[in-house]
């Protein structure tokens, strides 16, 4: 059944190796059963031996597309997103701001868009040290807003704003 | 009569280009329609662009993506098509792990797995299924790490696996169980760009946000699927020889969801729509704690610290429902003691429709150490400052057992109207959480889910690759194939009626929330029945207000709801109809199993929203694949 393995990504592997993550488990494998949870590695750790594997995915290029048209495009991606946290938090931070960012604001936003979602939740929220924070990301104002945003200054329930909002 | 100018297309075969055809071609659109009769057949002029292929995949989460790089890899032309970019598939949000009976930990059976799922199931899950499922995880998991996952190890160097909740020793006597895989906190993430890499490996054809649908049949056999590219606005009729659904649950029929937002059964609407059957949809897996109104979920760990829930009158209830356990209590306990208070009137806000969590009598260094993600957690999404009030809390749905009832090789099944016997349906396969196949039953077992995936996702592959050879030319079908599904868009699109989608979507979510959830008699269902019936009615007044075909989600999110209508009305109808508890399935007025009469799958079909749904009964699969390897398990009172 299993004469379609293919093992491939050898970079991967060689960086994710036994070796590199031995490590990681040497103090969490005496606990017992009775706080599952506490076996997990803290984020601190994972970043540490860069533990993830993060196959670059090149984001989808768009040409000649209009303002207009890339706004759309925005409000649809900021309201589908793969984790329910980032839904809420991209969903709404675009309807308070995108109407007034201008094309380069839209285009910094669009390439926040292109991050991983859980990459996105723990930069949102400053946790630097589960998702290291890349340079070009450090001085973003766009991103700088969104952890704005996400301090919920108003102290709301968040919810994903109807579409009339944007 | 619609008239549907197409054109053939030439597609670039590519590994990695992420759109496979041309962008370069001129599309021209002109939306011409006539407002003032939108009850006539559309005369607007679409334009559509024919695809041909060996398979179509809709849906490149973890089970789409496996199957189709399964395909693609068997040499199949194999298109994935799917509403959002791979990797913001809703299975990147998996944080728990992957069960299989390695042994890595303490000496292993996948037979002890068997009877475990089984029994997670409460007998509802087809035994066949569960047996394949069980046997193979191990070989999932060994063929994961040669793509490359990074699954977290212990001192020897092999992968670790750590405890989980349903998971024992010799068939349920040993304690225990350590069998489940993780890559950190971060398992799906780490498997849906593993699988993503591999299909970028692969000649595979991705179509990335384009919204599939419907299903394309001819004389009762699935031919392809129709979508719509939101980017610039043209219709693409995919014919396949085997078209794939794997477009996940449908959680956000209910007001408290776990899931983002992209998870609204559109698979399972289509299939729906096309006259096939929908499994079991009555069994829903739910959560007591997530946030009121966010969904965002509260780790039980929160109660195992002293955290306790109050109602409107302060009270902590749940010492009346458990007088010993209290907070502690299992889920579903907790969660029934939950929705009883709410309905006794003692909810919390305006609504009166949630409860309170209370963690600000910790100690600020449990919150802190133990419980950090939840003071973050409820600082952002409910605006709440755990050290001083009460995180507003709610049962939220989790996890949808039911779906496209499946054999254990993906072939999509529905009944021979005159024997009752099963009958493959030809063309459609499933796997995932869209499917049904059934290896969860009733209940399903944590991690059991990515397990599923991918164990099914290559099963999808290896059935089809047994009965299909590459290349086959296509068999005719009318010119004007699809158009129903074209009408539909362009109903929607320039509907001018008085109710929003947002109205409708909101009274959808909160009938189900209120009559379909964990609290079960005969009166709340057919309640729930009764409002939810008055919901889909309403749809036929929706009003949408973008005319635009180009990244249109007013239109996008009003054909959501309508899938997600279908799948809610048919939940509420197999709930009604079925007079026993047994799993999730917890009814006030029929408190136990009732194997006599009710071990058996629902099969609910509804074409269209305004139909009644109608109901049949399927056999449970009660014989294993081989029963000397593997025996199956009697039914027995399933207690933890």
């Amino acid at each position: 059944m299993l004469s379609g393995i293919k093992t491939v990504n050898t970079a991967i592997s060689k960086r994710v190796g036994p070796n590199l993550t031995k490590c990681l488990w040497l103090s969490t494998t005496t606990s017992t059963a009775s706080n599952k949870d506490s076996k997990l590695p803290t984020g601190d750790q994972i970043s540490h031996t860069d533990l993830l594997q993060r196959i670059k995915i090149p984001p989808i290029k768009r040409t000649n597309e209009s303002i207009d048209k890339m706004r759309s495009r925005l409000i649809y991606q900021s309201r589908k997103r793969g984790i329910l946290e980032t839904d809420l938090l991209l969903s709404g931070f675009a309807s308070k701001y995108l109407k007034g960012m201008n094309l380069e604001e839209l285009r910094e936003y669009d390439e926040l868009l292109n991050e991983l979602d859980w990459d996105i939740y723990y930069w949102a929220t400053k946790n630097y040290k589960i998702s290291k924070i890349p340079d070009k990301w450090v001085d973003s104002k766009i991103l700088h807003r969104l952890q704005d945003f996400a301090q919920n200054k108003n102290k709301e329930i968040l919810k994903m704003p109807e579409l009339d909002k944007y | 009569m619609l008239s549907l100018r197409t054109r053939g297309s030439i597609l670039s075969r590519s590994s990695n280009a992420v759109r496979a055809f041309s962008t370069a071609r001129t599309t021209r659109l002109a939306h011409q329609t006539n407002a003032a009769d939108s009850s006539s057949m559309p005369n607007s002029d679409y334009h559509i662009i024919d695809h041909e292929y060996d398979c179509v995949v809709v849906g490149a989460g973890g089970a789409g993506l496996r199957a189709a790089f399964g395909l693609a890899e068997a040499g199949f032309k194999t298109a994935c098509i799917s509403k959002l970019f791979p990797t913001r598939s809703h299975t990147v949000a998996a944080q728990g792990g992957i069960n299989a009976a390695l042994g890595n930990m303490h000496p292993d059976d996948w037979k002890w797995h068997m009877y475990d799922t089984v029994k997670g199931s409460d007998w509802l899950g087809d035994q066949d299924s569960i047996h394949y499922m069980t046997k193979e995880a191990p070989k999932a998991i060994i063929e994961l790490e040669h793509f490359g996952m990074p699954f977290s190890r212990n001192e020897e160097g092999r992968i670790y696996q750590r405890a989980f909740g349903g998971q024992s020793k010799e068939f349920g006597k040993g304690g225990q169980a350590y069998r489940t895989c993780a890559v950190a906190d971060r398992t799906g993430h780490a498997m849906l760009h593993t699988l993503y890499g591999q299909a970028l490996n692969h000649d595979c054809n991705f179509f990335i946000e384009f919204f599939v649908m419907d299903l394309l049949t001819h004389n009762g056999e699935v031919v392809g699927v129709i979508a719509y590219n939101q980017e610039d606005g043209t219709i693409h009729r995919f014919r396949s020889h085997k078209t794939i659904i794997a477009t996940g649950g449908y959680g956000r029929a209910y007001f408290s969801c776990t899931s983002a937002h992209t998870c609204t059964g559109d698979g399972n609407a289509m299939v729906s729509r096309a006259g096939f059957p929908l499994q079991d949809l009555e069994f829903i897996q739910f959560h007591p704690s997530g946030i009121y109104g966010s969904g965002c979920l509260i780790t039980e760990g929160a109660r195992g610290e002293g955290g306790f829930l109050l109602n409107s009158e302060g009270e902590r209830f749940m010492e009346r429902y458990a007088p010993t356990a209290k907070d502690l209590a299992s889920r579903d306990v907790v969660s029934r003691a939950m929705t009883m208070e709410i309905r006794a009137g003692r909810g919390v806000g305006k609504d009166k429709d949630h409860l309170l969590l209370q963690l600000s009598h910790l100690p600020p260094s449990v919150l802190k150490e133990r419980l950090p993600g939840i003071s973050e957690t409820a600082s952002i999404f409910a605006g709440v400052d755990v050290t001083k009030e009460p995180i507003p809390i709610l049962p939220t749905v989790h996890y949808n057992m039911g779906g496209i009832p499946t054999k254990w090789t993906g072939e999509a099944l529905t009944v021979d109207p005159e024997t009752g016997e099963d009958q493959p349906i030809p063309g459609l396969f499933a796997c995932g959480e869209a499917a049904c196949v059934s290896v969860h039953g009733a209940n399903r077992l944590g991690a059991n889910s990515l397990l599923d995936l991918v164990v099914f996702g290559r099963a999808v592959a290896h059935t089809i690759s047994d009965t299909l050879q590459p290349g086959l030319p296509h068999k005719q079908v009318p010119m004007d194939i699809g158009k129903e599904s074209i009408a539909n868009l362009d109903k929607i699109r320039n509907a001018n009626g008085s109710r929003p989608t947002a109205e409708i979507r909101l009274k959808m979510k909160r009938t189900m929330q209120a009559d379909v959830s964990v609290f079960r008699t005969q009166e709340t269902l057919d309640e729930g029945v009764s409002n939810i019936t008055a919901v889909a009615d309403s749809f036929k007044d929706i009003g949408t207000t973008d005319r635009s075909m180009i990244w249109n989600s007013d239109l996008v999110e009003t054909l959501e709801l309508q899938n997600l209508l279908t799948c809610a009305k048919q939940t509420a109808v197999s709930a009604a109809a079925r007079k026993e508890s047994r799993g999730a399935h917890a009814r006030e007025d029929y408190p136990t199993r009732d194997d006599e009469n009710w071990m058996k799958h629902t099969l609910s079909w509804n074409q269209n929203i305004s139909d009644p749904v109608t109901l049949k009964y399927r056999k449970v699969i009660y014989k294993t694949l081989d029963e000397k390897e593997c025996p199956s398990v009697p039914p027995a009172i399933r207690s933890y």
